[in-house]
């Protein structure tokens, strides 16, 4: 008995536990992947059902710590529109948790984007 | 260690004591008149598990706040504890809270020959469960419901059987012990194959097609396929093989130790299921 509950934990370490589900991100702007010439002024995201937004933030490549973006929507919605807080040129990730408002099930993601450089 | 992490590891833990209370409740309602000398012990188990129970379900909400925060300073936001304790979610861990607190306050004076308090709180516990969730939120929840309600009730029992029928094999006569154990055997015999037939249909309605096999949801759905196939293996052995040598006057102690491992097993089968609910969808 103690070594199926050794094995189930490892079991559970090694599962992905990223959550993969539920609120599935559809759309996001910028999108992920995308290099954008002047920095966004908003962050847009679209879920495939309504849902909570519960945390996000952006974090710059190279920083120690992400930036928290707050507040956010207390209202459950499929689409959000968060103003975004300034940023220089350089590659950010968005990290978001949203919890679907029918079956209550947090799911969580991020999106990868690139501030050019401005032109001289 | 993530939150997310934490999380299911108090999930798994508290699906343990929950189905250990209810399905222990279960077994005095059907065994108690049958039972001579380890009632009181197998009414502290139930006790106890509900007590954890409690705990372990008030913990896992208290830690929701840090997974929708997705870090462990989310604990302290107002504003996703309120999210967490209002959400379907919260009220159906509530109302689980709500039934074990009946189990571990039943009045011992049964109803008859049977103490059927508890099993009421067993029923509200389990009923929790279809509050929230896949099945809750489905055009056919209506189907599902009470597919889910069949599912858990014969899993309540099968499980919080196991620890019982191991006091029984141990401080019960010989005699007694084998007669509870094949009363018991014949039960689950018409019983577990609803878990699978159950699980089976509820698996076909929320995924739709067979493709969910080839995504994270259906290989934990195989998983947990694989584990009751090995657990109805250990139950073949259990009825066909050490509860004859238990009737013959033979040792108990290899019965013990496949209910042991029947009830390892199950404690991984339910950890797959945390891990499944929390963090995968079968679309």
């Amino acid at each position: 008995m103690k070594i199926a509950g050794i094995a189930a934990v490892v079991a559970l370490m090694a599962l992905p536990l990223i959550a993969q589900a539920h609120a599935h991100l559809k759309q996001a702007v910028p999108a992920d992947g995308s290099v954008v010439q002047a920095a966004p002024t908003s962050f847009s995201l679209s879920f495939s059902e309504a849902a909570h937004l519960t945390a996000l933030s952006v974090q710059k490549q190279g920083d120690a710590q992400p930036q928290k973006i707050a507040p956010l929507p207390a209202d459950a919605s499929q689409e959000f529109r968060i103003p975004a807080p300034k940023l220089g040129p350089g590659v950010y990730t968005l990290r978001y948790r949203v919890v679907a408002a029918d079956d209550n099930h947090v799911s969580g993601g991020m999106v990868t984007f690139s501030v050019a450089a401005a032109a001289p | 260690m993530s939150p997310d992490l934490l999380a299911v590891m108090v999930r798994t833990l508290g699906f343990v004591a929950l189905f250990q209370a209810v399905g222990t409740s279960f077994f005095l309602a059907v065994f108690a008149p049958l039972l001579e000398h380890c009632a009181d012990r197998i009414r502290r188990l139930a006790r106890v598990a509900a007590a954890a129970g409690i705990v372990l379900i008030l913990a896992h909400l208290a830690l929701e706040p840090a997974r929708l925060a997705g870090a462990f300073d989310g604990l302290w936001d107002h504003d996703l504890q309120r999210l967490a304790w209002q959400s379907g979610s919260g009220i159906s861990q509530l109302l689980q809270a709500a039934g074990l607190l009946v189990i571990l306050v039943a009045p011992e004076r049964a109803i008859g020959a049977r103490p059927l308090w508890a099993s009421g709180g067993g029923l509200i516990a389990v009923g929790a469960f279809l509050l929230t969730g896949h099945t809750s939120a489905h055009a056919l929840r209506g189907l599902l419901a009470p597919l889910l309600a069949l599912h858990l009730l014969v899993v309540a029992f099968w499980f919080g059987s196991l620890g019982p029928l191991v006091l029984v094999s141990r401080i019960e006569s010989n005699a007694r012990a084998v007669a509870i154990l094949q009363r018991f055997s014949r039960l689950a015999g018409w019983l577990v194959p609803l878990i699978l037939l159950a699980g089976l249909s509820m698996g076909w309605i929320l995924a739709g097609s067979l493709s969910v096999l080839q995504r994270p949801y259906g290989e934990l759905l195989l998983a947990k396929l694989a584990g009751f196939a090995l657990l109805m293996l250990l139950a073949a052995g259990n009825r066909w093989r050490f509860v004859p040598t238990l009737l013959a006057g033979g040792e108990g102690l290899p019965l013990r130790r496949a209910i042991a491992a029947e009830y390892g097993l199950m404690v991984a089968i339910l950890a797959t299921t945390a891990v499944l609910t929390a963090f995968f969808s079968p679309r």
